[in-house]
């Protein structure tokens, strides 16, 4: 986590902060940090390094959903914008279209195109309010889509790019298990961390504001709108180092990366876990990156043939948002609510 | 209209001279300079002729989206998968009975009774939760879109009129002269033109029903004011529930009109999903005048583009869009 | 019992010629319904004002055209001498003009001192900040004091969802002292209190910095008489009486009208 204090923190307040982190942490950043002694390279790099991306992706949009109150379909085309930007200013099989200009320029470069992507994407959003957001965000990642595969100028049309390869920073192959666990656990636990932090900070809780009033944040002098738009900006920056990772780990980006139902598993993945906290995001994720690896197994072994695969996904999506609109999370207060109570009187404790 | 004109003189004088463009476009003998620049004019006609009987089949999924929405602020992005639900229904109706009118009726009452399920099982148990209403009805589109891909598999099915309405139809458009002085008219395809016909029918009728009738006045008011509605003693939930079969029967038949001016196939329910979003966003959500003139220019920009410049022609629809956002966030025709 | 989140130069400001609040000419029309008619009305610098008057006399319509919530269809509303009348709503909440609302219009997920600590930062800079407060931040030290003020402590990180009826009110208060009010608009701040939380209510508004002026919407004549030093009485939209505390209360017409009346 980033830590901001005054030049007077002490040793002690350090060792404050420390004894404040609960539990359940350590044991899981312990878990995350040996993993790799154990696992197979298979769960290295498929199972964990693929949730970590798609965890990223979907806490960009816990971010503007659970925070700023907008659910945003265009989080896996901004991702995928990213990619796209990697691939057209870096190096690709594609050496027609492909800049081939170093990553400390193409990286920084990507994310800041990103943003300027979500920002005016945003802008024309938040001009509507509610449930208005949703659909016109999915009607513009679906033009992102249709856009990608028409366009052979730019983004190479229905083929995309192959053979985009991350650097080779430090002489070390970054797509190796190993490597390519390291690094997308470390920009999943910083934009964790990033969004935890941030929504205790002025912006974030000004968003919260938004989320809960926007008349009575108009009304405290803040600018409603401003607000909105800057979400979709910070959002972006997260979504767009996922998208990133994402299209270094197939090592390619096309339009079927920003197709309108990867832009849905993206929304099933954070709502799945619970939008109230970001930890959802990666809760999801590693439930929809198991059940995509090994359902197909269980579902032959059930006698359903693998391709009822949706069937399976759109059934546990929609128990859930029947039953429990915050996720697996707000099942587990639930849980954790009845827990607490006295089994005789049903009050608290 | 002349409210219009006196309001805002810059915007009807530019739509006026639109039209009259339009008009000496579709019923003058081009000269030969235009068509160098543009083309034959029988692909601009067919183009127009195309985009006007898409908008009219645009205009039957949306409205139905739109009426729901309007009276309900019900969100059901399970639209789509009516649509393509209709389409399968209309395709097995006429199958086995051998009468492509039947598959209409047929269509509308199967898919209308989907549409009361959605109503009493999942809408009115989240009245007022929207982001709830969206997430459900998604989750409830995966399901039956893998459902039917299921039952139906992935091939493309196509619903044949009959006898009577294939073959193309003479108009009176004029599309050259030969070098003899006869002036060769268009042909055109009598079905589209039958179907176009009749979802101007389904939309007189609708608008009529909702400004004429009792019950549409009561629709209207409880659009403006839900509490009124319930004030003057109506039952609420039964009007509720007839609309909505009624918004879900409308793009069932709009899956039959579907399936016989192109087909159905997996995919096609988001396709139709995004264009009555598309649809409603340009015209003004819970406007059925909105829905009839986004459906009319949503289907003309994705024929024209289809024709003038091909490869962008999805994107130009997105691009109305954006536009009308920009400009006009509530939409054409919508309220502020 | 003070607010310590004002300073210096916002008394020396408020003690300026001007008078805290002009309205001349003001009226408002909801279609053909005039829901205010022809309103004139000066407030001194630090005056306390109670406004009566019986259900739809037009109250909050008054306030709603102060704060520009929505504007007035006619005259001007002038701010310590400056002309607001055209001003957005935040810009007349950076010059130092508040209000708390009947209704509820809190932010309810998240806590009391979050809440108040929205209101602190909402005139000031840094609103797109990213980075937190630290623990000596000003901003967060009179957010601190506005939550003793108005005895939330016990509660400072509840979620708002989970508060009383009553701290719910006490909270809108404390959201319309921060960020050194120099005019307040309280409606109805007592409705629904327990008559401890009057009390309390009272002390606090008494208790107020001479230099804060309020104008206070009531129905509670305890209430609006003990913490006012002027009365104005509505009644359809339109100024009636104008006077002393104990002269309202003793005019035959106003007892007539509301004291004698059921109407607490």
């Amino acid at each position: 986590m980033v830590a901001i204090d005054s030049p007077r923190t002490t040793t002690t307040d350090l060792r404050r902060r420390i004894a404040s982190v609960p539990p359940a942490y350590w044991v899981l950043g312990i878990l995350l940090l040996i993993i790799p002694a154990f696992a197979s390279d298979f769960v290295m790099f498929q199972i964990m390094g693929w949730t970590f991306i798609l965890g990223l992706i979907a806490l960009s949009l816990m971010f503007l959903g659970g925070y700023g109150g907008m659910v945003s379909l265009a989080q896996m085309a901004f991702a995928g914008f990213a990619g796209y930007m990697v691939a057209i200013f870096g190096d690709s099989a594609i050496s027609g279209i492909s800049q081939g200009w170093p990553w400390w320029i193409v990286i920084p470069l990507a994310l800041f195109l990103t943003v300027i992507f979500a920002t005016a994407v945003g802008w024309l959003a938040v001009r509507t309010e509610g449930i208005y957001t949703i659909m016109i965000t999915l009607a513009i990642a679906a033009a992102f889509f249709y856009f990608t595969r028409q366009n052979y100028e730019l983004f190479n049309g229905f083929q995309g790019f192959n053979s985009v390869l991350p650097p080779e920073l430090f002489g070390i192959d970054w797509r190796g298990p190993e490597a390519f666990y390291y690094l997308t656990m470390f920009w999943a636990v910083t934009g964790f961390g990033a969004v935890l932090y941030v929504s205790r900070a002025p912006f974030g809780l000004a968003l919260q504001g938004v989320r809960d009033n926007p008349r009575r944040m108009a009304a405290l002098g803040y600018n409603v709108t401003a607000h909105r738009v800057a979400a979709y900006a910070f959002a972006a920056v997260i979504a767009g180092i996922g998208g990133i990772l994402l299209t270094w780990q197939s090592a390619q980006i096309s339009p079927g990366t920003v197709g309108i139902q990867s832009a849905i598993d993206i929304l099933v993945i954070a709502v799945i876990g619970g939008l109230r906290h970001p930890i959802g995001a990666f809760i999801g994720a590693f439930i929809f990156v198991l059940l995509k690896t090994f359902a197909v197994d269980v579902l032959i072994a059930l006698g359903l043939g693998g391709e009822r695969f949706q069937l399976l996904i759109g059934m546990g999506f929609l128990i859930i948002v029947f039953f429990s609109p915050d996720g697996l999370l707000g099942l587990w207060e639930k849980l954790k609510a009845s827990r607490r109570r006295d089994p005789l009187t049903g009050g608290q404790r | 209209m002349r409210l219009f004109a006196t309001r805002h003189p810059v915007w009807a004088a530019i739509i006026a001279v639109v039209a009259a463009i339009l008009l000496w476009m579709i019923f003058a003998v081009w000269p030969d300079g235009l068509e160098d620049v543009i083309g034959r004019k029988k692909v601009f006609l067919n183009a127009l002729f195309n985009g006007i009987t898409l908008g009219g089949l645009y205009f039957l999924v949306a409205s139905g989206f739109t009426l729901i929405f309007g009276l309900m602020r019900n969100v059901n992005l399970a639209h789509g998968s009516l649509y393509l639900l209709g389409g399968y229904v209309g395709y097995f109706a006429a199958e086995a009975t051998g009468y492509w009118l039947l598959a209409f009726p047929v269509a509308f009452v199967v898919v209308g009774f989907f549409g009361i399920l959605l109503q009493v099982l999942v809408f009115r148990r989240m009245e007022g939760e929207d982001l709830r209403q969206t997430l459900v009805t998604i989750g409830i589109s995966i399901v039956v879109a893998d459902l039917m891909l299921w039952g139906f598999g992935g091939d493309f099915y196509n619903i044949t009129p009959p006898q009577w309405l294939s073959g193309p139809m003479d108009t009176f458009f004029v599309t050259a002269v030969k070098s003899s002085g006869e002036p060769v008219f268009m042909k055109y395809p009598m079905v589209r033109i039958v179907i176009f016909a009749a979802s101007v029918v389904v939309g007189v009728a609708m608008w009529l029903a909702l400004n004429k009738t009792r019950i549409g006045m009561m629709i209207r008011a409880g659009v403006d004011d839900r509490d009124m509605l319930s004030a003057t003693g109506a039952r609420i939930q039964i009007v509720f529930v007839g609309v909505f079969a009624f918004g879900a029967g409308l793009a069932g038949i709009a899956g039959v009109v579907g399936g016989t001016f192109q087909s159905i196939a997996p995919g096609e329910d988001i396709r139709f999903l995004l264009a009555s979003l598309v649809v409603v966003i340009v015209g003004g959500m819970g406007s059925i005048p909105g829905a009839a003139l986004g459906a009319l220019l949503i289907g003309l920009a994705e024929q024209f583009g289809s024709v003038y410049f091909p490869t962008y022609a999805v994107v130009l629809t997105f691009l109305i869009m954006v536009v009308v956002l920009a400009f006009r966030p509530q939409g054409l025709l919508g309220r502020a | 019992m003070s607010v310590s989140a004002t300073n210096i130069s916002d008394r020396m400001a408020a003690t300026g010629t001007a008078n805290a609040l002009e309205l001349r000419g003001v009226s408002k029309m909801f279609g053909a319904l005039e829901a205010l008619g022809d309103i004139d009305m000066t407030v001194k610098p630090g005056e306390r004002r109670a406004v009566l008057g019986s259900n739809g006399a037009g109250k909050t319509t008054l306030f709603n055209c102060i704060t520009g919530d929505f504007p007035p269809t006619t005259g001007s509303i002038r701010f310590f001498g400056e002309d607001v009348t055209g001003f957005p709503a935040q810009e007349r909440i950076r010059r130092g003009l508040r209000r708390t609302y009947q209704i509820s219009l809190l932010f309810t997920g998240l806590s009391v001192i979050d809440n108040i600590y929205l209101a602190c930062r909402g005139v000031s800079r840094g609103r797109f900040s990213l980075l937190r407060p630290r623990r000596n931040d000003a901003l967060m030290q009179s957010a601190e004091d506005l939550v003793r003020v108005v005895h939330l402590d016990d509660v400072r990180d509840t979620m708002v969802s989970n508060l009383s009826y009553g701290q719910q009110r006490q909270l809108e208060i404390a959201m319309a002292l921060s960020g050194a009010p120099r005019f307040i608009l309280f409606d109805e701040p007592a409705a629904g209190l327990s008559p401890t939380e009057r009390r309390e209510l009272v002390d606090i508004l008494t208790g107020l910095p001479g230099h804060v002026g309020f104008i206070i919407i009531e129905h509670d004549m305890d209430v609006a008489l003990r913490v006012s030093d002027r009365v104005t009485m509505m009644h359809n939209g339109r100024i009636f009486k104008e006077g002393k505390p104990a002269e309202i209360e003793e005019d035959p017409e106003v007892q007539a009208l509301y004291l004698g009346g059921g109407h607490g």
